[in-house]
């Protein structure tokens, strides 16, 4: 390939992606609308891996693959997370019907 | 060409992201959120690790998209979708956050570590080529073999190098399924959830249909159920 695309643009698209989650971590009010920036701060994360597998030369013991196992694996981790999550956002809207984070004040002195 | 392609890619990668921190109604930003999977599962292509993202189609756009799509359906809101977005005063403190995160990880990028005996990794311009030329190394033919028949590579190094690591996934989804289903069991003497319409209460008084949810609700009416 002629012109290949240089290493840092993926990595500045994933600290963008990342910056971006956390943004939504911290602005958004609805759990659910929580749990999709969370997503979004993964798939960032995931983004990082793989660029690095691909573009690395990865170390003797580690095998062909690294970065696209490990990035497996996160998928799998962010499955189960959101079905628990989902679990816990319902349990919670149907004990103080709101599914908003400042509602859930019980525990605050 | 692959530039251009790329940039085009992360262009829509970052719009989509930023629609799904912003949208009021949540619909949209789960919409949004299946855009960015999307864009995610084509770098994942422009990275050719194609298996991943075919993966990551199937497993993020039609499972966890799919299970947002009915959290949203399930906890509607009873105010309407203006509360899904903080007031001002913590708008910008979340802002300044994030822009923060930013500028320190594009100066991690930027300032060039390596260890001794390796090159900048922030100037590498080429990917370590695949092809299968003369002058190509073992490494080089095992990642070859690996890029072009992901699927069963991954299936063997899952099945020998990394079968720990599968099976405490295994354990995992199993312990994830269960206690969703725990979680998220209702009881039988718990009072149904608030519908939308005025529907006449079907049990006696000793439950009575709650009322639009306050302050009230939360400190006196709702004791957790043991």
């Amino acid at each position: 390939m002629a012109s290949d695309i240089p290493l840092n643009w993926f990595l500045y698209f994933a600290a963008a992606s990342f910056s971006i989650g956390l943004v939504g971590v911290l602005v958004r009010r609805n759990a659910i609308a929580v749990l999709m920036a969370i997503e979004i701060m993964l798939n960032a994360a995931n983004v990082n891996l793989v660029a690095f597998w691909r573009y690395g030369n990865p170390p003797l013991g580690a095998g062909p693959l690294p970065g696209v196992i490990l990035a497996l694996f996160v998928i799998t981790v962010a499955a189960a997370e959101v079905a628990v999550g989902i679990g816990m956002i319902l349990l919670c809207y149907r004990r103080w019907h709101a599914a908003d984070v400042d509602r859930y004040d019980s525990m605050s002195g | 060409m692959v530039q251009f392609l790329f940039l085009v890619i992360a262009a829509l990668g970052l719009l989509t992201a930023l629609g799904t921190v912003l949208a009021r109604n949540l619909v949209h930003a789960a919409l949004f959120l299946v855009a960015f999977f999307f864009t995610i599962a084509c770098q994942f292509v422009l990275l050719e690790a194609e298996f991943l993202a075919a993966l990551q189609v199937l497993v993020y756009i039609g499972a966890v998209a799919i299970i947002l799509m009915f959290g949203i359906m399930l906890t509607r809101n009873i105010q309407g979708d203006d509360t899904t977005i903080v007031t001002a005063a913590w708008r910008i403190p979340g802002l300044v956050a994030g822009l923060c995160v930013f500028v320190i990880l594009a100066f991690g990028i930027n300032s060039a570590v390596a260890p001794a005996g390796h090159s900048y990794w922030s100037e590498s311009n080429m990917r370590p080529s695949i092809a299968a030329d003369a002058g190509s190394s073992k490494a080089t033919a095992v990642r070859r073999e690996a890029v072009n028949n992901m699927a069963r590579t991954v299936g063997n190094e899952l099945m020998t190098r990394y079968v720990v690591g599968f099976e405490v996934a295994g354990l995992l989804l199993t312990v994830a399924l269960v206690g969703a289903i725990a979680l998220a069991h209702r009881e039988e003497a718990e009072p149904a959830a608030p519908s939308r319409g005025e529907q006449p209460a079907r049990r006696t008084s000793a439950s009575p249909q709650p009322q639009a949810a306050g302050p009230s609700l939360v400190s006196s009416g709702a004791s957790p159920p043991r």
